[in-house]
């Protein structure tokens, strides 16, 4: 048996010598490469990885050509990833010490969590921070240390069907009370008030972030986040859990909205179809509109999500998202080339193609959209005085969770406020401090 | 005599050293065909499973170095609440997959050599599910189980009853993913018995028959029991499949809504991918090893002795 062994043993090692040629032949070629790289610096190669496709790749498509006019030297290697591949992509790639180049994120927790990895590339010194939006570029800046540059900028508003709002007489809410009578006015008339896609879970979250923003004010959030001052179960928070659990029982939203997912569009169908009135979601709605049934525009039309009595919230704090948001990996070969080419993809001719294609905001200051529409949300970002990004990606990513799965729960009814803030207070503490 | 005799020994010891170098060569033709699947076992099955073992053992992140915090993993695993929802609901799929797909599949198997017109077109139609890639049957049942526009509430209204929301419900959620499991699997287990079935002499059938035995007893005391390895086997892939399970939720349900339909598989993706505790996650990934190599050993023990003595089979 031993000598069987000690034969196997010899015989893999003869099948990895045997190998080994080929190996060595590889970093032959490679360092040949290299050599070649040094006598003509002709193949210098950044990785790009993204993940928006259509209009916006085109974008980014257009900066990228740009770049590499301005550096002829260099082939940038685009790479396209949906969604949730994408994130468990680069999560891989950086573990496995080979990250891209350059690469999106949505600033926030999820970004930090890399960050803090020492895998993320600090430009703050290469940048000009007058050039973005202070808010926007705050969501990628950590420690005072700017690590991200944000062109993307999305803003979550209430979208409604005007001709529905018509019908009945209905004109946008500014407080919840006027809410709730537009709700009851639509169920009598057999209308989905609220259409819904949580299985997500982040539609949801976007109602307990602006419930708790108007009851307990902007500041609610920083100071749980910051752990100085109000925490996770702070009364606001049990009082945002309850508005929601009595929009639920009003059957505000179309039946069985968690098991609902958003991106197969069966939320947004019932928008277009006119079975529902009203979606809370971020502006990217606009584009799926555009997109996907472009008769429907004319009838859209948006609200910033009502104040609520009492509360310490006003309508100028707004909830957004920034991204895409770029980023350079520290372990790039060519972190000066790939500075450079964020910068591109952040420049205001980029911003601008950018706003005006895609139907969306940017980071990026001063650049105003042709489009009325979109002119109108930039006006609702420009007067803010809060932009408060989603918990989601500004908490790490553990608690992040927490929270979309208890405000989940809080939509199924099978969780109390008092015991969703309870949990996340304890995570937090857990996590946080 | 003597002479003889040295040479004897001289030609034993000359036999005993060539049959120890045919042994050698012997062993070393094995081994050099062995060699390949064995290289590439070892490094893409064993290593990743001592792989996962060793992570188990660390506060980890996915990238870095972790720290090494021995069982704590593991103690944390067995008070995590959510990962013994993802074990019950592990199970059940294992139920389902051996007490409704198995016998299904074997229902249909039977149909098919029923004389019904047009069964050959329905054998195709029955193996349809099996074809499809899961993710797209995900989302087409996800259309299907839509609660307001969806073809099943529309069927159910039809037929008098309010609309049930079928996956957002925390217990209607598990059973609609588990029927389109069944109804995608199902066939699966039904082509298998039919070559079964097709493997069963026809003369057994016969002097059956001349005994005077009904068909009900015909299908008891001949073609269950000669379809028993059969579904020995169909059942080793459907609890091994049940315990690694893990697209069509991740697809339909993502897990939801509040962990109700958690599996194993989701739970670590989760742990691994999105919380980024790589550590974690391995341990969760061991156990999920750890059981299914539980369960198969029970198994095949079974089936030895069944063999041995026809416990189960006459």
């Amino acid at each position: 048996m031993n000598r069987f062994f000690l034969l196997t043993t010899a015989l893999s090692m003869l099948v990895v010598t045997a190998c080994a040629p080929g190996g060595g032949s590889g970093t032959e070629s490679s360092s040949g490469n290299g050599s070649a790289e040094e006598s003509d610096s002709e193949n210098k190669v950044l990785e790009f990885w993204y993940i928006d496709p259509g209009e916006k790749e085109k974008v980014y498509e257009e900066a990228v050509a740009r770049f590499e006019e301005n550096n002829p030297d260099v082939e940038v290697k685009m790479l396209r990833a949906a969604n949730d591949a994408y994130k468990q992509k680069l999560a891989v790639s950086m573990s496995g010490g080979n990250p891209p180049d350059v690469f999106h994120s949505w600033g926030g927790g999820w970004l930090n969590q890399f960050v803090e990895e020492g895998q993320v590339l600090d430009v703050t010194d290469s940048i000009d921070k007058e050039h973005f939006n202070e808010l926007a570029l705050d969501n990628a800046t950590f420690e005072n240390e700017v690590y991200g540059l944000p062109l993307g900028l999305s803003l979550d508003l209430v979208f409604y069907n005007t001709e529905i709002f018509d019908e009945y007489g209905l004109t946008p809410p500014e407080t919840y009370d006027e809410l709730v009578q537009i709700i009851e006015t639509l169920k009598e008339n057999d209308v989905i008030p609220l259409a819904l896609a949580n299985q997500t879970k982040w539609p949801g979250a976007y109602y307990l972030m602006n419930f708790a923003s108007r009851i307990g004010g902007p500041e609610l959030f920083n100071e749980a986040f910051t752990r100085d001052g109000r925490g996770f179960d702070d009364p606001a928070y049990v009082e945002a859990g309850e508005y929601i659990q009595e929009l639920v029982e009003m059957d505000a939203f179309n039946s069985g909205f968690n098991g609902v997912p958003y991106d197969e569009g069966q939320g947004r169908q019932l928008m277009y179809s006119g079975q529902a009135a009203m979606m809370d979601i971020t502006i990217s709605f606009l584009n799926n509109v555009r997109t996907e049934a472009p008769e429907f525009e004319e009838k859209l039309d948006f609200f910033v999500f009502p104040e609520v009595e009492g509360g310490e919230g006003s309508s100028a704090d707004v909830g957004a998202s920034t991204g895409p948001v770029w980023s350079v990996a520290a372990a790039s070969e060519h972190p000066d080339l790939a500075t450079e080419l964020i910068k591109e993809l952040t420049s205001t001719e980029t911003a601008e193609a950018y706003t005006n294609r895609t139907g969306s905001l940017t980071g990026v200051s001063g650049v105003e959209p042709e489009d009325e529409f979109v002119n109108r949300m930039y006006q609702i970002a420009e007067e803010a005085n809060h932009l408060q990004m989603p918990y989601d990606q500004t908490l790490p990513p553990e608690l992040a969770e927490l929270h979309k799965d208890t405000t989940q729960a809080l939509f199924g009814l099978s969780m109390t406020p008092e015991e969703a803030a309870e949990k996340m207070e304890a995570k937090a503490k857990e996590d946080l401090e | 005599m003597q002479q003889v005799h040295t040479s004897l020994s001289q030609v034993k010891a000359e036999a005993k050293v060539k049959a120890k170098k045919r042994k050698m060569k012997n062993v070393l033709t094995i081994t050099l065909f062995v060699s390949p699947a064995l290289i590439v076992y070892a490094l893409y099955v064993i290593y990743p499973i001592l792989a996962t073992l060793n992570y188990s053992f660390y506060d980890w992140s996915g990238s870095n170095v972790g720290t090494f915090i021995g069982l704590q993993n593991y103690v944390q695993l067995f008070n995590d609440s959510i990962f013994w929802t993802a074990l019950l609901n592990n199970t059940w799929i294992t139920l389902t997959s051996v007490f409704v797909q198995i016998p299904l599949g074997l229902i249909m198997a039977l149909m098919l050599f029923a004389p019904i017109k047009g069964i050959k077109l329905m054998s195709s139609v029955y193996f349809f599910p099996f074809l499809m890639s899961t993710v797209a049957i995900g989302l087409l049942w996800i259309y299907m189980f839509d609660p307001i526009n969806g073809s099943i509430n529309q069927l159910i209204n039809f037929f008098g009853f309010e609309n049930v929301a079928w996956l957002s419900g925390e217990n209607s959620a598990l059973i609609a993913v588990l029927f389109v499991i069944v109804w995608q699997f199902a066939p699966f287990y039904m082509i298998l018995f039919r070559a079964a079935i097709v493997g069963i002499p026809e003369e057994l059938y016969e002097a059956a028959e001349i005994d005077g035995a009904k068909p009900w007893h015909k299908f008891i005391k001949i073609t269950l029991p000669l379809l028993m390895p059969t579904i020995v086997s169909s059942s080793i892939l459907a609890i091994v499949g049940s315990l690694k399970a893990f697209d069509i939720f991740y697809v339909m349900t993502g897990g939801g809504p509040n962990h109700a339909t958690e599996l194993m598989g989701t739970y670590m993706f989760k742990q691994a991918f999105v919380n980024f505790n790589m550590g974690y996650a391995s341990a969760i990934a061991f156990v999920m090893f750890f059981i299914a190599l539980i369960v198969v050993i029970i198994i095949q023990v079974l089936d030895y002795y069944r063999q041995k003595k026809g416990v189960f089979s006459e």
